[in-house]
């Protein structure tokens, strides 16, 4: 009798543990859908692949699911309609579409006030044709789904022809190059940027020349004094987003930069 | 003859983990000349009707739970030695043994799950087996070479036990206990190098970096090493305790002398002391394990916290919730057995009262991903009266509550019989009550003003609310201990004449600390989401999603009872080819003895 009774304490116990954990919301962690599109994709096939990366593999509720991290792009925020009526209104001279295409491909642009992070590093993750859909599915919550299946397409070709990415941009001026590679969503320089990663004000008093190449070329070799807490932050893709000539210009830069 | 046999059997048992591992290194050997061939594995192997990803998990939960015990023991064994060495009490002394006897047949279990987990990954997971043991080869021989070393400590270390029984010959003893902890934590900080490696790779890793270029310490050495070394070392003397104690339990109840049950109603005691205090450590641990995956990969601790693992920590705070409970009141049954204790009794109710409320609001959820009909539902974002619980203020203040309280409850428990004979008596109980209410004001200061100011500073609030209790607990138990020095005894612990239900919390507990490893375990490996090393190497088999709370809770249970049902048969052989060695408790302290005598934990 002690041992039926031992027992049914343990099994009920258990039970009871089973039975919570699957009353409770059911929320699965899939694996984001690859997308093969052809360019006479229609809209509401672009929208629903959208809906599914956004409400699943994508992970983007994790954030925009709340009203604490990042704005919720479905029910409204601080009172200003869902993310496909504000979308268009929120960069002068910027249409909808290209504000969420920009949005996603260069996050730290138009991060809100008190913004996560981690969307910094969100669109590494996606292809060209799962942005366009993402896109797609927020224009359709409460606008107009202006992406055609010639974005898509673009996107796709362009993907193919640079899969290691080619630079990120063309120019040849240190501060462009910055820009364009994000350099400044971490580092500081003359006002400009933000505080998270050692600043680039008077880094060539700090550390030489060979010493910046390396940083940039294995961010993880060296991590500078007193930002151990930032290793594995920095992209490693930065090195195969620049010319030669453009490492170069920006390591001359950099060790230009007195105290 | 019947003794020969049993040493027969006892040495079979004993050698049967090393004979596992060298079969397990023997097939790894016969391998290597398929792969010189150019032999390329295939990626993944099916496993029928609960597919290799169900497999796996079973047998490295398995592994994992017999591992924890057989981690945790030792730790408790050699203290508990170390006590009878120093009080020259003998039956710490036979305790130790009793334990080390546990461990010894608990040994071949992990020896085969261990065994069924390679052979899983070599057969299932073969690509990503081929990936690690590229880069972990050689801690991977290390680790073989000091289970050799820790199984034959074990063996000398339980089989010397009467041999070396006095002098320095049991000091010499007592040297193989503490290098038996040396070679089990050993083993674990190898293990879980190669588990935390697949959560944290080095950041020079990319999917590009072929396994042979990973240099090897940078991976063994990663950022979530240390944090789970510590989380780890600590959870599994809570769990090898709360074993312990069920295992207590069990011999309680079918106990057939009343010396037998006075014996393992104090062993019972011990385990819950054990477990109990351990867990209140546990959390810190936990904090930092928590930073170090957020200072790893934000993203990752997102999905931990507020992805789709969000609910998970509801159900945890439920757990932690019923632990505190359980262990309370055993401790307040337990009061019924010792004179003196009547005059705690009526504070009871009210320490019950703040054990609920703190668990309560500690299992309040807030940041839940919601769809746009629940938020509707909910009349906004967060709950119109439970939002507000559901804040990190709020649930590190009742945490924070609830381990004060469990303290006080201890603390009680271990007064209950004594009569202090210091003249500062009063003074020093006036000080320890100060304590707690300097402590408890602290945590209340900052969890009421963590509502006033911004999110990144009431983070930094929770280390005062900890130092202040962490603090208060260690100065209030200095004072117990110098006050209580040569206490006069108000009448014998009346060990054994505790009521069956309070054993039935033992059972509780264990079940509920199995159970809660199991779902930190899902945790932990969970968070890494479709990659087998995250951000490195994906996984794309057909069960690269990470399934929902309520499958993982199938799995757990599952694995749970599993692996129950071996420690109760394991104990029973384990029964039969012994005595269990009974230390005499019921008799050992007299009523003339001081009370600290009865119960030095």
């Amino acid at each position: 009798m002690t041992n039926i009774k031992i027992l049914g304490v343990m099994i009920g116990t258990i039970s009871i543990y089973t039975w919570i954990a699957n009353a409770i919301p059911q929320i699965e962690s899939v694996v984001p859908e690859e997308l093969s599109f052809s360019s006479d994709v229609s809209e509401a096939e672009l929208v629903a692949a959208g809906g599914e990366l956004y409400n699943g593999g994508a992970g983007c509720t994790t954030c925009h699911g709340l009203e604490t991290r990042a704005p919720n792009l479905l029910t409204g925020y601080n009172g200003e309609g869902t993310i496909g009526t504000r979308c268009g209104t929120r960069v002068p001279g910027q249409d909808c579409k290209a504000y969420l295409h920009e949005s996603m491909m260069n996050p730290m642009a138009y991060v809100v006030e008190g913004g996560f992070d981690p969307m910094v590093f969100q669109a590494r993750v996606f292809s060209g044709a799962q942005i366009w859909a993402l896109v797609a599915f927020l224009q359709d919550q409460g606008g107009v789904v202006t992406v055609t299946g010639a974005d898509v397409a673009a996107a796709a070709e362009a993907d193919a022809a640079a899969p290691a990415g080619g630079p990120a941009v063309a120019s040849t001026d240190p501060l462009e190059i910055m820009r364009g590679n994000l350099c400044l969503a971490c580092h500081m320089l003359n006002g400009e940027g933000a505080e998270l990663a050692p600043p680039f004000d008077g880094m060539g008093s700090r550390i030489e020349a060979d010493r910046i190449r390396r940083g940039i070329i294995d961010p993880g070799a060296e991590i500078a004094e007193g930002f151990d807490h930032l290793a594995g932050s920095m992209p490693l893709t930065i090195p195969d987003l620049l010319t030669a000539r453009q490492l170069e210009l920006l390591v001359d830069f950099l060790a230009g930069q007195g105290g | 003859m019947l003794k020969r046999s049993r040493g027969r059997w006892s040495w079979l048992q004993a050698s049967l983990p090393v004979a596992i591992v060298v079969a397990v290194g023997l097939l790894a050997i016969a391998m290597e000349p398929l792969a010189a061939q150019g032999y390329t594995p295939r990626e993944y192997g099916d496993f029928p009707v609960i597919g290799s990803r169900a497999a796996i998990w079973i047998a490295a939960q398995l592994h994992l739970f017999f591992a924890a015990f057989v981690l945790g023991v030792p730790m408790f064994a050699v203290v508990a030695e170390a006590i009878g060495i120093f009080s020259s009490e003998e039956r710490y002394d036979k305790l130790a043994k009793e334990f080390t006897r546990l461990l010894l047949v608990s040994y071949s279990a992990t020896a085969m799950w261990g065994a069924v987990l390679v052979f899983g990954l070599i057969t299932l997971y073969p690509g990503l087996w081929g990936y690690l043991s590229e880069i972990f080869a050689p801690s991977m021989w290390v680790y073989v070479g000091i289970f050799f070393f820790e199984s034959f400590t074990l063996y000398l270390y339980y089989y010397g036990w009467d041999r070396w029984k006095k002098g320095r010959a049991k000091w010499g003893h007592w040297g193989l206990g503490i290098l038996l902890n040396l070679w089990g934590t050993a083993v674990m900080l190898i293990a879980n190098s190669w588990l935390t490696y697949m959560m944290s790779p080095p950041a020079e890793v990319t999917p590009d970096t072929a396994p042979g270029m990973v240099q090897f310490w940078s991976a063994f050495a990663n950022a979530t090493w240390m944090p789970i070394n510590i989380h780890r070392f600590i959870a599994n003397i809570v769990f090898g305790g709360a074993i312990v104690g069920a295992y207590a339990a069990f011999r309680f109840l079918s106990a057939k002398t009343d010396e037998e049950r006075a014996h393992y109603d104090w062993m019972g005691y011990i385990g819950n002391f054990i477990a109990i205090s351990a867990l209140i450590v546990l959390p810190f641990a936990g904090y930092w394990l928590g930073r170090e995956i957020y200072e790893f990969n934000q993203q990752m601790g997102t999905t931990m916290m507020g992805g789709f693992m969000s609910w998970l920590w509801v159900v945890q705070a439920f757990l932690i919730g019923v632990l505190f409970l359980a262990g309370n009141y055993y401790l307040w049954v337990g009061m019924g057995r010792i004179p003196g204790a009547e005059r705690f009794m009526p504070y009871t109710k009210w320490m019950l009262l703040v054990l609920l409320i703190g668990a309560a609001v500690w299992a309040t959820p807030r940041n839940m991903i919601a769809n746009r009909a629940e938020i509707t539902a909910m009349g906004g974002q967060f709950h119109p009266f439970l939002g507000v619980l559901g804040v990190m203020s709020a649930k590190n203040t009742a945490v924070n509550f609830m381990i004060l309280t469990t303290f006080l409850s201890f603390l009680l428990y271990r007064r209950a019989n004594k009569k202090a004979v210091v003249s500062w008596e009063k003074r020093g109980t006036t000080i320890q009550g100060a304590l707690f209410v300097i402590a408890a004001a602290v945590v209340l200061f900052y969890g009421v003003y963590g509502y006033f100011v911004p999110s990144i500073v009431r983070i930094g609030f929770s280390v005062y609310q900890v130092l202040a209790v962490i603090t208060a607990i260690i100065l209030i138990v200095v004072i117990d201990m110098l006050m209580m020095r040569g206490a006069k005894s108000r009448g014998e612990i009346r060990w054994g004449e505790m009521p069956e239900r309070s054993q039935y919390a033992l059972f509780i507990l264990a079940v509920t600390f199995t159970w809660l490893m199991g779902l930190m375990g899902f945790a932990r490996s969970g968070i890494r989401q479709h990659w087998h090393v995250f951000e490195v190497l994906r996984d794309t088999s057909v069960d690269a999603a990470t399934p929902a709370l309520g499958y993982a809770s199938i799995v757990i249970s599952v694995c749970v009872l599993i692996f129950l049902s071996m420690v109760a048969f394991i104990f029973w052989v384990g029964g039969l080819a012994e005595k269990p060695v009974i230390s005499g408790v019921g008799g050992g302290a007299t009523g003339s003895a001081p009370a600290a005598r009865d119960q030095e934990i």
